[in-house]
């Protein structure tokens, strides 16, 4: 493969057939790189990524006070829809409703971000509440957080479904 | 004028130095491979932007699709002490070659009722029978398990542990499940862990992208 052959014509001279003892490393070297390619591309591809997740210590019940505006409520619906309403559940807000797309709950949030920025002067105040239901999926809890470190909300809490949102669940928009 | 001989050079090229690379090369990337644990749990992981690699060390909680947990205890120096821990606390008086096949199985995957049947029997039960590891509020075993854990840890450096709790679940599990999960860890003072995803790129644009930086939160 590698190499052509030359006739030497310098030894005319019958001699009994000495046999090379050179071996050709072509096809070996072909494998080498052939598996060299298959681990340095199995290596990389696998390597999972670990997202930090911290609870809220709820012995003590938290004691700071929240403004109404500044809190945005997502509850994470079935069929990979979120309903969204601010302010608190008593006071019947507009529920709307989005999706997971990045232009749906990520332009939401972002709104939501600036108007309490406008209105407080610091959007650190605003606060996001993730109340995923029973019928939602680990994939949208997964994608719900990550949503929060994209748009960098400063607080959110995962709370549980109230009996004031599973009735505003209930209502057709 | 004679004919001026031009002498034919061989082409025959030297392949020993370049095998003797690609050979390096070679025994290199496969030393430098993790092995990567065989997955007898078939899990599809959502990706998040995270890009922070999960410890190989680990303590791992895997969420299935059917909703089925199962446990791995990936610290080998604690394995054998965490498995002790669960014997004694909650009584199930495991004989030494049932305690020592336990230690052995790659992850725990049953309810505390079956664990001294599924030992005693003489072939291994497939992931996809088991029953997987009760975490219901009245009877959360994840829970025991992970009393033994934080048992097993204790006086050392809590923050190695936390970094070590890993909860792995896929897409299409129920939100329940892993409210269970998150019920167990926090029952035992678990307050901090990490899920397991797949990477993914920063949004261009976004206010992420623009700070670059991850919240550490």
């Amino acid at each position: 493969m590698a190499e052509i052959e030359t006739k030497r014509s310098a030894d005319k001279k019958k001699r009994f057939h000495q046999k090379s003892t050179r071996v050709d490393l072509t096809p070996m070297v072909d494998l080498g790189f052939l598996l060299i390619t298959f681990f340095v591309f199995t290596t990389t591809l696998t390597t999972p990524t670990a997202m930090n997740v911290i609870l809220p210590y709820d012995k003590t019940p938290p004691s700071d006070l929240i403004c109404e505006s500044c809190v945005l409520t997502v509850l994470l619906d079935k069929n990979n829809r979120i309903k969204y309403y601010e302010g608190a559940v008593e006071n019947g807000p507009l529920i709307k409703e989005t999706g997971y797309a990045p232009d749906e709950i990520r332009s939401v949030l972002m709104l939501k971000k600036a108007k309490v920025k406008r209105a407080r002067g610091d959007e650190g105040q605003f606060i996001l509440l993730i109340k995923p239901t029973v019928a939602s999926n680990f994939k949208n809890f997964v994608d719900i957080t990550d949503e929060v470190t994209i748009c960098q909300v400063k607080r959110y809490y995962i709370g549980e479904l109230g009996d004031a949102d599973k009735r505003l669940l209930l209502k057709k928009l | 004028m004679p004919k001026v001989k031009i002498p034919r050079k061989s082409t025959i090229v030297d392949m020993t130095a370049m095998c003797d690379v690609a050979f390096l090369l070679l025994t290199f990337f496969i030393l430098a491979t993790k092995q990567k644990p065989p997955e007898v749990l078939s899990v599809k992981t959502p990706t998040s932007v995270s890009s922070k690699a999960a410890p190989d060390k680990s303590i791992l909680i895997t969420l299935t699709k059917e909703g089925k947990v199962f446990l791995m205890l990936g610290d080998e120096t604690k394995k054998a002490a965490i498995i002790d821990d669960f014997n004694t606390t909650r009584g199930l008086q495991l004989t030494g070659a049932q305690l020592a096949k336990l230690k052995k199985a790659e992850y725990i995957g049953l309810p505390v009722n079956q664990l001294k049947s599924a030992l005693d029997a003489p072939q291994e039960i497939p992931a996809s029978l088991m029953a997987g590891i009760p975490t219901d509020s009245t009877n959360n075993e994840l829970s025991f398990w992970m009393r033994s854990v934080t048992n097993a840890y204790k006086g050392e450096d809590q923050r190695l542990l936390q970094d070590m709790i890993l909860v792995k679940g896929d897409g299409d599990a129920l939100y329940p499940i892993f409210k269970s999960v998150k019920e167990a860890l926090k029952a035992n003072e678990i307050f901090k862990f990490r899920i397991v995803t797949e990477g993914e790129q920063v949004p261009a644009g976004s206010e992420l992208y623009k700070t670059g930086k991850e919240d550490k939160k």
